[in-house]
């Protein structure tokens, strides 16, 4: 004999993985480190940015990036050979990074051996917006030359962030503009900050180190 | 396709909740998702099929899913509740807020949520 019971459970889809990401948080804030988390579609320019960031950053601080990919290391690579510490996920078919994959990469290494932390999230422009990684900041990253329309079409992964980079900025008027982005990203909140930037020539690059709340001496 | 993670944590979810009550049985699930969540009903309910497959515990359940009204928190006046108009024709999801009509307003979302489990109980 078996009985139904109806359980009323009220719990989010996420909890688990919301609870890992509010530990990292919290552990991030007790030893007054910063984690930045750098979502954007394939090709916006989130590798080159973080590149041009780590050249910038590696003489006074350390830096650990851990970039997701579903496949291969050449990101990882790339940053490495800029002065920080790189680790590479490769999520398979999986879209998003979780705050479970970076635990699991934190738990590799000594927290303490570093002062600023970074995830290149999986190159898409959707799933990456529904999922906390612990970050204590989340940067949108699109360049002038995914279309005109890249912001309205994927407003929601903006509602969640703090700063939109628009990158590729050095290819404005040549048949790309970067005004209608700009227009865009600032009329999905207006708390969030907008940064134009060239990752190839490092235009922006201060402004967004800046909003980062990333000091240099 | 992130519908994959989310069925999975559902299951994981709800089999901790199952073996709580030494339920033989996972009947039916229902679980609540904003219409901005970003979660295709369908491919949510294809990932669940796939993942419970072959657990014997979840074998001919249901998982349902209850779409529920948008919500958005104006930034000027911190209004919070359903806005005036479903969207902008020019800009998807600017909404204005009901209370003083603004579109400088933030998407609340409410992220997707387990509401029930239905169990099969051995007496």
């Amino acid at each position: 004999m078996t009985q139904e019971k109806k359980i009323t459970v009220k719990k989010q889809a996420y909890l688990v993985n919301d609870e890992i990401a509010d530990k990292i948080r919290h552990i991030m804030k007790e030893k007054d480190k910063l984690f930045f988390n750098i979502m954007g579609s394939i090709g916006a320019g989130k590798t080159l940015l973080l590149e041009r960031i780590a050249e910038k950053l590696t003489p006074h601080y350390k830096i650990f990036v851990i970039n997701g990919d579903v496949a291969t290391t050449i990101d990882a690579d790339r940053i490495a050979a800029k002065g920080a510490t790189t680790v590479q996920i490769n999520t398979g078919g999986g879209c998003h990074l979780s705050a479970n994959l970076i635990q699991k990469e934190l738990d590799k290494i000594n927290i303490d051996d570093y002062d600023i932390f970074f995830a290149e999230n999986v190159g898409n422009l959707i799933c990456p917006a529904a999922w906390d990684v612990g970050a204590q900041m989340n940067i949108v990253v699109v360049s002038i030359t995914e279309g005109e329309y890249v912001i309205k079409k994927h407003p929601i992964i903006f509602k969640g962030a703090a700063i939109a980079v628009i990158n590729k900025c050095d290819l404005d008027g040549l048949g790309f503009d970067s005004g209608n982005l700009v227009e865009d990203a600032g009329k999905i909140k207006s708390d969030m900050r907008v940064i134009c930037t060239s990752a190839k020539t490092s235009l922006g690059l201060e402004s967004l180190i800046e909003a980062l709340g990333i000091q240099l001496p | 396709m992130h519908e994959y993670s989310l069925a999975s944590a559902i299951v994981e979810q709800v089999k901790k909740i199952a073996l709580g009550h030494n339920a033989s049985k996972v009947k039916t699930i229902t679980v609540s998702a904003d219409p901005y969540e970003m979660v295709i009903p369908d491919l949510l309910k294809e990932a669940y099929g796939i993942i419970t497959d072959e657990l014997e515990l979840f074998k001919d359940s249901k998982l349902e899913l209850l779409i529920l009204p948008a919500e958005i928190i104006c930034i000027d006046c911190d209004h919070k509740g359903e806005p005036s108009i479903e969207g902008d024709d020019e800009f998807a999801y600017n909404f204005k807020c009901a209370k003083c009509g603004s579109r400088d307003t933030h998407l609340n979302i409410r992220h997707l949520t387990i509401e029930t489990v239905d169990l099969e109980i051995p007496e």
